[in-house]
């Protein structure tokens, strides 16, 4: 028996179904523009470029990759979070975006201000030393760079970027002291390690691997809260510093008032994407684990980077650019 | 031997038709690529690695290698005609090939570039196919302190590009330390006189400097011999398109001596090709014999570093090759689609794949052998170029510029840049400010400064460091003599001299 309340969530069900289904009928009406805050080349860029033939594919309607670089990512997020809220105009970033309102004074909220839509994967940094250190484990290197402060330095790939910041995370959680040396991008970080340059560095997982397995080089740990499939053997910086989580990810995000239909579609579109399987033979050669899941996941990622960073930013006195 | 039969049998990869294809594919997408300012070999390989992923990655590496250096051959197209450097490294082609041009030796200078960057192209491959492994240690063995010193040495070449004025040279330099100094400082990641636009955090991009110093500016100058009715028509095309015996005489030299620097520079990741071109150019300047000739349309100018810049793209693939190391933008998104298609550059890769890599050093060869044959009946069609009437042809340099300043990263702080850095050319060219010593200090600027300040955070602030190893040693007795040079070499001339008399 169906009393009046049943009734009318009936109504408002076929309602909103209807309405939803109209929505899709509509959209996409027009060429989709997927904005990517780097120049071409880097990650963000070439996942927004390998997703975005698939969507055509499904929807008819091309995805044209727009790349906006300039200022850390922060202003192509701009555009984006100033574009008209009609599922035409939408971001591919990446983990640097957890940490712009760390690093930036923006005029919007990095977590509150945007739609996320869908996390697409996941990696993490690898802690590294030259073979000829004594250092074996993240205990070790911590109980050393107790005993002598300072004198331990670690490269990086710039100031503000994540492989900075995760080493200043680790300062802070194991309470050491490491001087920090950046670095212009990942290539001359790599080859201060490999000559002994720098005593260690948070960097990119794959570019290492080949290192680790000629000898070059001596994983001690990486920063996901879990070891990682590709090399099992290497501890979570977790294990030793409980609570320690430094993630390398990507993900899509739109304007603030984006309608749910669009979001949900979105959504299921790019997880099932991720699921075909040139995209799980891409995810494995980057060593990403793909990610999936609803648009409150993602949201829960930036909130809880934001955070992190913010504290870090402001613990490490990192400076804040204008 | 086991690598020779490895050499043999990357040829019998590379020379399968359909690599053949690809490598010509890429070989005349990076001469278009390297023909417009502002899209260089980065953006060109980066738009392609979507579309050649699912390819067999043998024929994609080829294709995208044949790209990177496939630019270096047809940025010197522009920088000769109308001023206006194709690519970062074509910007000392832009001085005197142009002049060249002015001259009506136009279809000289872009022979001799084709040539210069075949026969340079060509001996860094063979230095890639024989030093590979063994250079992979030297790469590594320059640390930031080597750099600084390195930097240092080359700095002090900017007296033999200051021309009259010691002063005006010196100011045009220190502009140059200025402008290098805008962004966000790689050390502290304190904002430095970005003057609170977001678009100077990464700073000011080379391109859009030379762009506007070097093309703006021509067009400002000719926009003035308009109006003045001072203009020529159109350039006069004198001679054979072709060298003459006096000009090729002049131009070996410069392109082997521009050919073992550039692949040198090459193998140093964190150089690159435009620092390789201008060492060239002093270098040459410094043994010639008529120096002053020099920004008239000197062909050793031109040869010299379109040489350098070809043999450095062979040297940048030692280090990502052997260790996985990219040196500069454009092998770092070759490395990003190494890592795409599951191949891992670095010290397995010679054993685990080496169908792959000679495949890929053998079709290097081959590449620069259809880059020359594509390029030299091109010559006699770039010319024609040059008979478009000046009111024409400055719209179009403008157009061309504005496009290519766009083009990386659209922004329109880039356009008004181009204009701003025009009118500093016309300026400069006005009160007679040479132009060259400025684009020296801003390549050369940003990396000294930070290559000193790594050097000394790693030593805890001690300046011994610079003085710790032979190679830094060397180059800072290299760069004493460099500086003590011009006040040395007058008397040393005329001690000969009276001795002569007596």
């Amino acid at each position: 028996m169906f009393n009046r309340v049943s009734w009318a969530m009936v109504v408002c069900a076929l309602f909103t179904g209807a309405a939803t289904a109209q929505a899709q009928e509509k959209y996409p009406g027009k060429p989709i523009r997927l904005v990517a805050p780097f120049a071409p080349g880097g990650g963000a860029d070439t996942v927004a470029r390998l997703i975005g033939p698939q969507i055509h594919e499904a929807w008819g309607q091309p995805v044209i990759v727009d790349n906006r670089g300039g200022g850390g990512g922060t202003i192509g997020a701009g555009i984006v979070v100033n574009a008209p809220p009609d599922g035409y105009t939408l971001i591919l970033v990446n983990r640097s975006y957890g940490a712009n309102a760390a690093l930036h004074q923006l005029p919007y909220d990095t977590v509150t201000g945007i739609q996320p839509i869908i996390l697409i994967g996941e990696t993490g940094l690898i802690v590294t030393m030259h073979p000829t250190s004594p250092i074996r484990s993240i205990r070790e290197f911590v109980d050393a760079a107790r005993i002598a402060s300072g004198k331990y330095n670690f490269g990086s790939a710039g100031t503000g970027g994540l492989g900075h910041l995760a080493g200043e995370l680790f300062k802070l959680e194991a309470k050491v002291n490491l001087t920090h040396v950046p670095y212009k991008g990942t290539g001359p970080v790599m080859g201060a390690l490999l000559a002994a340059e720098v005593h260690t560095s948070f960097s990119s997982m794959v570019p290492a691997i080949p290192h680790i397995k000629s000898g070059r080089l001596r994983a001690i740990g990486i920063t996901p809260p879990r070891r990682s499939r590709t090399l099992p053997d290497v501890p979570s910086i977790s294990e030793t510093i409980p609570g320690f989580d430094v993630v390398h990810w990507y993900g899509i995000w739109g304007p603030k008032a984006l309608p749910q239909p669009i979001v949900t579609r979105w959504n299921r579109e790019v997880a099932r994407i991720l699921k075909t399987d040139a995209m799980q033979k891409w995810f494995a050669n980057e060593g990403m684990e793909p990610a999936g899941g609803l648009p409150e996941q993602f949201y829960n990622r930036i909130k809880s980077d934001t955070e992190k960073w913010k504290r870090v930013v402001r613990e490490a006195k990192i400076p804040v650019a204008g | 031997m086991e690598t020779l039969t490895h050499i043999f049998n990357g040829f019998a990869v590379c020379l399968q038709p359909i690599n053949l294809w690809y490598t010509f594919i890429g070989v005349f997408m990076g001469t278009i690529i390297g023909v417009l300012p502002g899209i260089g070999p980065s953006a060109g390989i980066a738009l392609l690695i979507p579309v050649t992923f699912g390819m067999n990655p043998t024929s994609a590496l080829i294709m995208m290698c044949g790209i990177y250096y496939g630019t270096k051959y047809g940025g010197s197209t522009t920088a000769i005609l109308i001023r206006t450097p194709g690519e970062a490294a074509s910007v000392m082609t832009s001085i005197d090939g142009y002049e060249m041009a002015r001259k009506g030796r136009a279809g000289a200078a872009l022979a001799v570039s084709a040539i210069g960057s075949f026969i340079a192209g060509t001996l860094g491959v063979i230095g890639l196919t024989i030093f590979a492994v063994p250079l992979a240690s030297m790469a590594l063995k320059f640390g930031p302190a080597e750099y600084f010193t390195l930097m240092l040495f080359a700095m002090t070449a900017v007296s033999t590009l200051t021309g009259k004025s010691p002063a005006k040279g010196v100011l045009a330099t220190i502009l140059g330390l200025m402008i290098a100094t805008i962004g966000i400082d790689l050390q502290s990641g304190q904002a430095r006189f970005t003057m609170g636009v977001a678009e100077f955090q990464d700073g000011v991009g080379f391109v859009v400097v030379v762009v506007g110093l070097f093309a703006v500016a021509e067009v400002f100058r000719g926009l003035e011999d308009i109006y003045k009715g001072t203009s020529a028509q159109a350039m006069k095309i004198s001679g054979s398109l072709w060298l003459t015996k006096e000009e090729w005489l002049r131009s070996i030299g410069p392109i082997w001596r521009g050919g073992v620097i550039g692949f040198i520079i090459g193998v140093l990741p964190g150089a690159g090709g435009t620092i390789a071109s201008i060492m060239s150019y002093t270098t040459e300047k410094r043994l010639s014999k008529n120096p002053d000739e020099f920004g008239k349309g000197a062909i050793e100018g031109v040869a010299g570093p379109e040489a350098a810049n070809n043999s450095d793209t062979a040297g940048a693939m030692v280090p990502l090759l052997t260790l996985g190391i990219p040196g500069g933008g454009a092998t770092a998104v070759l490395m990003g689609a190494f890592i795409m298609y599951g191949i891992q550059p670095g010290p397995l890769l010679f054993q685990n794949r080496p169908d792959l890599v000679w495949g890929l050093i053998d079709s290097m060869y081959i590449g620069n052998v259809m880059l020359l044959i594509l390029n030299l009946p091109l010559i006699g069609i770039f010319v024609q170029l040059l008979k478009i009437p000046s009111g024409i042809l400055y719209p179009l340099i403008i157009a061309i510029s504005v496009i290519g300043a766009y083009a990386i990263n659209g922004s329109m702080t880039d356009l008004y840049l181009i204009l701003i850095f025009g009118v500093i050319g016309y300026v400069f060219d006005k009160v007679d400010i040479p132009v060259a010593p400025l684009v020296l200090s801003l390549v050369l600027g940003g990396m000294m400064e930070q290559s000193f300040r790594q050097a000394m955070t790693i030593s805890g602030g001690s300046p011994k460091i610079f003085f710790s190893s032979a190679i830094t040693m060397t180059l800072v007795v290299m760069s004493v003599i460099s500086v003590l040079m011009p006040f040395i070499l007058p008397k040393l001339k005329k001690y000969k001299e009276d001795g002569k008399d007596e």
